[in-house]
């Protein structure tokens, strides 16, 4: 989060950070666990042979061969509960099989189009967290009139469909003015368009809930302390009712997480990006079950670190919490 | 400004219902009838919004399409709220330990994020309209399980609540008479806003070749065709494009009216 | 809600104006200059191994043409022309060709063109472990490989094989170093080598194959505009499946060629000075709709013509190809001297429709309109690949529906990915079906109309989807393939053909669809006659 949530007092921050990690750490575990083992049953729910989707469907045309090599190999003439603990083993050394349509394994593109995404999200993030700034500072100090126009862009940016602001975008932006390319290429320039595809609505949500947030510490008694004080409405703006905005804000990273990933898999499309969004997608379309639990798994383990962060970030910023 | 603007909210679902239910009245043709001879005619007074690729009218595609368009927001709606409901009555009301389980339960949900759980529902059971309202419904109940629960658990600590208990009134009158009547004002919310999400979710998934195919006039459907005719008929993903976001705003408007009107005092 | 509704007009003008805008003619050039990369982007499926023996399909076939030659090629006229062979000759009894290779041709991986070179290529097709389709069937009659002299090989056949030299010039035979088909499969899918004017350098999975000039290139077809090294120094050769965008971004510069070109995007294109279309059907089949012989309705032959001629193929076509597709009456691409056309049996007639129908026993119609026979409707299901059908392909059924429905037709289109769509194929759970393929010559025919193609190959693949099984037909088919006399195979050829128009065991489109577009600063770019690939030989960038 590019927030300022920097410069805090430090005061009683070792105590009690051990047993935090501790149980965020069995949190992660338990987390990745269970959906390692939803993942499991939810192959088993496919209808048919298992070793025919492991080789790539009821098309893949598998030979009885290949089949019966495919349950040797991933021990399907096994019982149900030897298959599961199997699966769990080749999980923990880090083998999340093959792709069937790439044909190579999943652990590699995985990691191949891990940065894209990365990118993407991280850049589309600090962006939307500044637009959103402006936003709540603008309709915070503004008035009635910036609060109503602000409000209404929050509610607009919130409905727009990622596919739709997509090609509004390259429409205006490149069809027309030729100003960006309509794909995405190497560089900076190649980002911009699915960028803003990705943090426009995100900005309409996070706007909202700093805006109430600031306008709820605007009022509060400390920001009134601080006008006391003599502080101007500017310093109390910045170094008060912000650092109050930020923690709900914050508190959003997971489901904004979230979005984002949801959002990649439409951009990253759209845009023709290499990413694990775009990768996901078409292995999707083409029921490659490895490749897409490869995704998942990666994708719930980005979550949960994304959490974990948020949670070490909120104690950060909120010294209350600290003391629970 | 702000009290209008649910009121709009307001206006535009009723007419999005209206084509629901009765897209006759306000488009006569049939949907699905081509007219090879005029297809990609761009919008003029005979097609108010344009000819797609088999000459069929976009105007009366857009119309027969909302009943399809709105059953698919409404029911992946009920079916996340309807879990949810489940989930956050058996967290909020049930004794501890179920609540503890429900909650890791909702975290291993949670962990699936956005689109993810959609997908791979989706891979499991293949695509189509069924599979993808489904997966829309699913992938947002946890959200508003958490809510709920959260709801759920301040009723159950309210004095009121605690009265009733002593004064011996059985579990489900508990849950008729104070839990559900107290949720039911922040799940109206929930319900109004998460139509809108949930439209703008399944056309995603349209959009991406998994919910509904065409020629059926589901409005991420006939997106979905025309973004292919982009650069000469744009009308063809302008309009489905419109009342997709239409919808969307409508439902968010009305929905943040409401949950204004219920902070106020 | 006003203020909402001021980004949505703004959208709406910004789409009004991109609907008509144009640009300068770029400044001409005549003589090539060498140097600069030229960017490729594909709308055909991503490779999954880049050695176009292994598996064999046509999105291979479109990049191996830039690194991979063949033994042999085909000029515009149809002729067989010298490629790494510069003649050869068959034995009378058939059973024998020598091929003479080109001399000093090197590999890219510095080893010699040689008889031995091409036995290796040879056994690797038929090494069931490489797992060949297209290459495999096309030289199942090839039973051995033999080094005559230093540059002289032999094929050694079974039976006499009309087709041969049309089989060896399509890119799934191409010709790869035997050192290198030596590694494993996995390192010879990311880099195989061949003899051909450019290299593979680095494929990045699920975005771009990058090639670079083969600086030591000798090698060019008979047909080809200049000889020694390539003039582009490299090729960035991405893949783009989106149509729309891949069009976009051939307008805004930032890719140079562009295929699987859309027919409203070809309209548009002809309208701008920047772009010149490239039209090369390809070769074999046409695209046509196969109707499913073998179960109910359409194992009736007054049923499947009912159908056909309920099908107003002529204005869908019309309306959704603006011109750029011409409707085929032929199982054959136009491509193919062979083919043979009877457009007076593919008439629209809905009460010739009406009446087949009625004779046929399917008189009563339900209450929506649809055909029954004994309680039973008149349902047939279609299942369409979307990753074989282009989108005006998918909309031109989707108008075939509704015209077959005024004959009281229920079509039940159903959209599937290849992996599902090869899954109803197998449990023939179809009634109508539109499968590509792309072969040179009119042998293609015995690969779909014979009747041992309906019996799954041991993959499971088979490709007679309308399932005919006419001893007749099987008899011209295996008559014309050992024949070397060309008008005994012309005659032969067009006697089958009219027997598989005659039953109505297809409905011909149009030629499989196969258009280009580049930006006019490209020069020299053309598509090989053989399977109508693009070679970026000859090509160089006037920038």
């Amino acid at each position: 989060m590019a927030l300022p949530v920097a410069a805090l007092p430090g005061a009683g921050r070792r105590r009690r950070w051990a047993p935090w990690a501790l149980l965020r750490a069995g949190g992660v575990a338990f987390v990745l666990w269970a959906v390692a083992t939803v993942a499991f049953f939810a192959i088993r729910l496919i209808p048919g042979d298992p070793a025919e989707a492991v080789l790539g469907g009821p098309g893949s045309q598998a030979s009885a061969a290949a089949l019966a090599q495919a349950r040797a190999d991933y021990g399907l003439d096994q019982p149900l509960f030897v298959q599961y603990l199997l699966y769990l083993g080749r999980m923990l050394r880090g083998d999340l099989g093959t792709s069937y349509a790439l044909k190579r394994p999943v652990i590699a593109v995985v990691g191949e189009n891990l940065g894209g995404t990365l990118v993407l999200a991280v850049v589309a993030l600090i962006v939307a967290a500044m637009i959103a700034l402006a936003l709540a500072a603008w309709s915070a100090q503004g008035g009635r009139a910036a609060s109503a126009v602000s409000w209404v862009l929050e509610v607009v940016a919130a409905a727009v469909p990622h596919f739709w602001l997509a090609i509004s975008l390259i429409l205006l932006f490149s069809t027309t003015l030729g100003w960006l390319p309509p794909v995405s290429v190497p560089g900076p320039l190649g980002l911009v368009l699915p960028v803003l595809t990705l943090a426009l609505p995100l900005s309409g949500f996070l706007a909202q809930v700093m805006r109430e947030s600031i306008l709820d510490a605007m009022g509060s008694p400390f920001v009134l302390a601080a006008r006391a004080r003599g502080e101007g409405p500017g310093g109390v703006f910045w170094r008060h009712a912000l650092r109050h905005a930020a923690i709900p804000a914050i508190g959003l990273a997971g489901w904004a997480f979230g979005s984002l990933i949801s959002g990649a898999v439409v951009v990253e499309t759209i845009f023709a990006r290499p990413g694990l969004g775009r990768s996901l997608l078409s292995a999707v379309q083409q029921r490659d079950v490895p490749l897409v639990l490869g995704v998942v798994l990666v994708v719930a383990l980005g979550y949960m670190l994304v959490t974990t962060l948020t949670d070490f970030a909120d104690r950060l910023v909120d010294p209350r919490l600290r003391a629970r | 400004m702000r009290r209008i603007l649910p009121w709009i909210g307001v206006g535009a679902l009723l007419f999005l219902l209206l084509a629901a239910l009765a897209p006759g009245l306000l488009a006569p043709a049939d949907p699905l009838a081509i007219h090879p001879a005029q297809s990609f005619r761009a919008p003029s007074v005979g097609h108010l919004f344009g000819t797609d690729e088999s000459g069929r009218d976009i105007y009366t595609r857009i119309i027969h399409g909302a009943g399809a368009s709105l059953l698919i927001g409404v029911s992946a709606t009920a079916i996340g709220v309807g879990l949810a409901l489940v989930f956050g009555l058996l967290a909020g009301l049930g004794p501890r330990w179920l609540d503890f389980g429900t909650t890791r339960f909702l975290e291993v949900l949670f962990a699936f994020p956005g689109l993810l759980l959609a997908l791979l529902f989706i891979v499991v059971y293949g695509p189509g309209v069924v599979t993808s309202t489904i997966a829309v419904g699913l992938a947002t109940a946890p959200g508003y399980a958490r809510i709920i629960r959260s709801r759920v658990l301040v009723v159950r600590r309210a004095p009121y609540l605690e009265s009733a208990t002593v004064l011996g009134r059985g579990w489900w009158f508990l849950l008729w008479q104070h839990v559900l009547p107290n949720v039911a004002g922040s799940l109206f919310v929930l319900v109004t806003l998460g139509i809108g999400q949930s439209i703008v979710w399944a056309s995603s998934l349209s959009y991406l070749g998994l919910g509904a195919v065409p020629p059926a006039a589901e409005w991420g459907a006939m997106l979905s065709a025309g973004r292919t005719y982009l650069a000469s008929s744009w009308w063809m993903t302008f309009f489905p494009g419109l009342f997709i976001l239409i919808s969307a705003v409508a439902t968010t408007l009305v929905g943040r009216g409401l949950q204004e009107r219920s902070r106020r005092p | 809600m006003k203020r909402a509704v001021a980004p949505v007009i703004s959208i709406l003008a910004v789409a009004l104006i991109a609907s008509g805008c144009s640009a300068a003619p770029a400044p001409t050039s005549t003589t090539p200059v060498s140097g600069g990369t030229l960017v490729y982007a594909s709308g055909d499926a991503e490779p999954d191994c880049l050695d176009p023996h292994v598996g064999g399909n046509y999105p291979q076939a479109l990049v191996a043409t830039q690194y991979l030659e063949s033994l042999v090629s085909k000029n515009t006229a149809g002729d067989i022309i010298p490629w790494l062979a510069t003649t050869w000759s068959e034995s009378s009894d058939g059973l024998s060709w020598d091929f003479t290779l080109k001399k000093n041709v090197k590999f890219t991986d510095g080893t010699a063109l040689t008889p031995d070179a091409i036995a290796a290529n040879v056994a690797h097709v038929q090494d069931p472990a490489t797992g060949s389709s297209t290459g495999y069937l096309a030289l199942q009659k090839v039973t051995a490989v033999t080094a005559v002299s230093a540059d002289v090989v032999r094929f050694t056949l079974s039976t006499p094989d009309s087709a041969l030299l049309d089989s060896l010039s399509q890119p799934w035979l191409a010709i790869e170093s035997a050192t290198a088909l030596k590694r494993s499969q996995a390192v010879n899918c990311e880099w195989p080598v061949g003899t051909g004017p450019f290299v593979v350098k680095k494929w990045t999975h699920q975005q771009s194959i990058s090639l670079v000039r083969n600086d030591d290139y000798t090698s060019p077809p008979a047909d080809a505009a200049h000889t020694g090294r390539a003039y582009l120094k490299a090729i960035d050769w991405r893949f783009l499946p989106d149509s729309a965008s891949r069009y976009a971004a051939l307008q805004a510069g930032t890719v140079d060629v562009i295929d699987n070109v859309q027919p409203d995007t070809l309209v548009a294109a002809k309208k701008s000075n920047d772009l010149v279309a490239i039209d090369a059907p390809r070769p074999g089949a046409s695209n046509r709709i196969e109707l499913n012989s073998s179960i109910a309705p359409f194992d009736d032959a007054k049923v499947r013509e009912a159908f056909i001629r309920s099908a107003d193929v002529n204005d869908a076509v019309k309306s959704l190809f603006f011109g750029t597709a011409k409707r085929s009456y032929s199982p054959l691409s136009s491509v193919e001297k062979a083919g043979f056309s009877d457009p007076s049996l593919f008439d629209y007639d809905q009460k010739a429709a009406a009446r087949l129908l009625d004779e046929a026993g399917w008189s009563t119609k339900n209450a929506d309109g649809y055909r029954t026979k004994g309680g039973a409707v008149l349902e047939v299901s279609f299942p369409v690949s979307t990753n074989q059908s282009i989108p005006a392909e998918q909309s031109l059924f989707e108008q075939l529906q509704a015209t077959s429905k005024q004959a009281g037709f229920k079509v039940d289109l159903e959209p599937l990915d290849l992996s599902s769509w090869y899954g109803a194929l197998g449990k023939n759970q179809y009634n109508l079906v539109s499968a590509p393929y792309t072969k040179v010559g009119p042998d293609v025919l015995r690969i779909l109309f014979d009747s041992a193609g309906t019996i799954p190959a041991p993959s499971g693949y088979f490709a007679n989807h309308s399932q005919v099984k006419d001893p007749a037909l099987d008899a011209l088919l295996e008559k014309a393939a050992v024949s070397s006399d060309e008008a005994e195979r012309l005659s032969l050829y067009k006697r089958a053909q009219q027997i598989v128009l005659k039953g109505f065991y297809i409905l011909p489109l149009y030629d499989q669809q196969n258009h280009y577009l580049h930006r006019s600063l490209v020069k020299g770019l053309r598509a090989m006659p053989t399977v109508s690939t693009p070679t970026m030989y000859d090509s160089w960038l006037s920038r």
